[in-house]
């Protein structure tokens, strides 16, 4: 998961950083006189890759900004409205009466290797639409925001049932507020009648 | 950096009687309430360990809402209170806003604990838009009421604050000086301590960051009072992370400022404005008014260059902090004959926490990890690291050095130490548990975590016995400031 590599990363830089706190802070035990040209010398240098480093990780993580690419087109649409506390999920949109919860919500399967664009919205506060594994793993997320529709694409490559969990606080209930998404490996859904 | 001068570092104007009972009067709120405001963290992670079943979820997010402004707000006057203490030896710092910022401090705080502990209102520090609007029963009107009515107490107390503490450095430096520009044409008169340049350019983002919270509290008011009219969610949101965002980071800046002017006197040498400072505290200002568009990465319908301006601006405001200022600090002590005191080590601690935090702060910030950590516990987790163990240990070593310079005891070290071991240990031990649990997708603002979720249970159990390390090293910190503190009260 990059979640947790990027931990590790952190665990690794944030080391670094302590050794040399700790390398600098037991320097005072044997004084001595502080080179200032030394200083503004390595202050170039520290500038240079520092600076080199961030503008390589820029240039490698700006194209996979995960918004939609408005020139590849989904192949499903799926529509999400949040609500105090539930998500309605469903291939079509949500209509009035569904959205009141007079009518249930017909929910879709889904399948392995489609990519599916979530329209997520919320008819009330601002929930957040998180897609988890069996695993409790962070697959993808956006906000679902009163007024406005975000669009989440993604491609699920395992069938089974995701949960979907609620990323932004959004009142008393918050920590209980669910959804499911059943994904099917593409050959069995196209088998259904 | 020029060794010459050394010995206008320790030569400190003593405070009038006015500014010492005032400034000791901002200390004495932040020892009472910080350890309040630890404990309601300690509930709260208690609460998700299932350990406090009598504590509801309307609770459970009155005292997060508490403790999360409480905080923010407590160490913003505390900063304030400090860096007003230290800039007499430059400006003429007028007291009377001070003291109004403090009784509208109290006022607010007063309304706050009403509105959460009496009222359970519960929309969290930065009550994102609308949810304070839309209680779904949990909280009264009138707590909604009481809850805009501190934050706009507070909001014009530091408001005017921060415009009068502007006002003094202006009288002394004009505002291309305050801003130290004649350093980068490569003039270095008239002097001007990096004290003065950070506090300048933190001071104007935080009339900026002020502002836009009163533009937020007006348009809440506006839709809460008059039926029909409804706020843009999106408007909202940026107006929000704008304010708040720079909020919390400006209050680290102005701890940093503070730091360039009392590490010297612990070093023996001189951290004076160069072409680098000035010239990085002026990217900085530019900077950081841009980086809260790191917060709206998973608001798809954002405008995708803000996305990618809020990754560049993020990245970016590292470079001056590690090159300048962390860089500056490292010098400053390698091989210096530096006189480790509690103060001393506090302050150089608080580089450390602000370093790790800007290291989580800045993998958070990369949009396609966002992604993955976008509202679980690494959010926390780094703005933990720089705030509790950055600015909070910069400002609390700076508390003591300002009472042990009122009134001077000597120091216990073995006391010494443990107070630090304690903090540190207790400290980063908590924090550990929020970057595990943000790796492993625990969403934060949980009151209690489902099956799914269960390494946050497990999480939150361990940083409980954590805090209580930090709680501790908390308490002899107190215990040997608030001698001083004491002493230096009944001073004549």
């Amino acid at each position: 998961m990059l979640q947790e590599n990027l931990f590790y990363l952190f665990l690794i830089l944030a080391g670094l950083a302590v050794a040399v706190f700790i390398y600098v802070g037991l320097s005072t035990r044997r004084p001595r006189t502080l080179e200032y040209a030394a200083v503004n010398h390595l202050r170039k240098r520290l500038f240079l890759w520092f600076t080199g480093i961030l503008v390589l990780f820029l240039a490698l993580t700006l194209p996979l900004m995960p918004y939609p690419n408005a020139e590849q087109r989904p192949d499903r649409v799926i529509h999400v409205d949040a609500k105090q506390f539930a998500f309605l999920i469903s291939a079509n949109p949500i209509t009035p009466d569904e959205a009141s919860g007079e009518e249930p919500v017909d929910q879709p399967t889904l399948n392995t290797g489609e990519l599916i664009e979530f329209r997520v919205t919320s008819l009330d506060v601002t929930h957040g639409f998180g897609i988890y594994d069996a695993d409790g793993n962070l697959l993808a997320q956006t906000q679902a925001m009163p007024g406005y529709v975000n669009r989440l694409r993604y491609r699920f490559t395992q069938p089974g049932t995701y949960s979907v969990l609620c990323m932004e606080f959004c009142g008393m209930a918050h920590q209980v507020m669910r959804g499911s998404l059943k994904v099917v490996a593409a050959d069995t859904n196209k088998a259904k009648p | 950096m020029n060794p010459t001068n050394l010995s206008a570092l320790t030569n400190a104007k003593p405070p009038s009687a006015a500014l010492r009972r005032l400034t000791l009067a901002w200390f004495a709120i932040m020892f009472l309430l910080f350890p309040i405001l630890v404990l309601l963290g300690l509930v709260m992670r208690a609460g998700q360990s299932n350990w406090l079943h009598k504590l509801s979820p309307e609770y459970f997010y009155a005292v997060m809402t508490l403790h999360g402004l409480g905080m923010v707000g407590l160490w913003f006057v505390a900063a304030m209170a400090v860096l007003s203490y230290v800039l007499k030896r430059y400006v003429s710092v007028s007291l009377w806003a001070s003291r109004l910022a403090m009784a509208l401090t109290v006022l607010g705080v007063g309304l706050l604990i009403a509105c959460t502990l009496v009222g359970k209102f519960g929309a969290g520090w930065y009550f994102l838009y609308p949810l304070p609007l839309h209680p779904g029963g949990a909280w009264p009107a009138w707590s909604i009421g009481a809850f805009f009515a501190a934050i706009g107490v507070l909001g014009v107390g530091w408001l005017v604050w921060v415009l009068d503490l502007m006002r003094a450095v202006s009288r002394r430096y004009s505002l291309t000086a305050s801003l130290g520009w004649h350093y980068l044409r490569g003039r270095t008169e008239p002097e001007v301590p990096p004290v003065v340049i950070i506090t300048t350019v933190t001071l104007i983002a935080m009339v900026a960051a002020l502002i836009s919270a009163v533009i937020v509290l007006v348009l809440f008011l506006m839709e809460w009072l008059k039926p029909g009219f409804t706020n843009d969610a999106l408007l909202m949101k940026n107006l929000t992370f704008f304010f708040g965002h720079l909020l919390v980071n400006l209050t680290l800046y102005l701890g940093v400022a503070v730091l360039y002017e009392l590490m010297p006197a612990y070093c023996g040498r001189p951290w004076k404005t160069t072409r680098y400072v000035a010239l990085a505290w002026n990217a900085v200002l530019l900077l950081v008014i841009l980086a809260f568009m790191h917060h709206l990465y998973m608001d798809f319908v954002q405008l995708h260059a803000f996305q990618v301006i809020g990754q560049i601006s993020s990245y970016l405001t590292s470079v001056p902090a590690a090159v300048v200022t962390i860089l500056g600090l490292l010098a400053l002590v390698y091989g210096a004959k530096v006189r480790w005191t509690l103060a001393s080590l506090l302050l150089f601690l608080g580089v450390v926490g602000w370093v790790i935090g800007g290291i989580g702060a800045v993998i958070d910030s990369t949009i396609v990890a966002n992604l993955r950590y976008h509202n679980t516990l690494w959010v926390p987790a780094h703005f933990h690291t720089y705030y509790l163990m950055g600015v909070v240990l910069m400002l609390m070593g700076a508390v003591f050095h300002v009472c042990q310079e009122l009134a001077p005891m000597p120091e216990n070290p073995g006391r010494t130490r443990l107070t630090i071991v304690l903090l540190c240990l207790g400290g980063y031990g908590f924090l550990m548990t929020f970057y595990y649990a943000g790796a492993h997708s625990v969403p934060r603002r949980y009151s209690s975590y489902p099956e799914l979720l269960s390494k946050g249970v497990t999480a939150a159990q361990v940083s409980t016995f954590f805090i209580v390390l930090f709680l501790a090293g908390l308490v002899l910190y107190l215990w040997e400031t608030g001698k001083r503190w004491r002493k230096a009260w009944l001073l004549p």
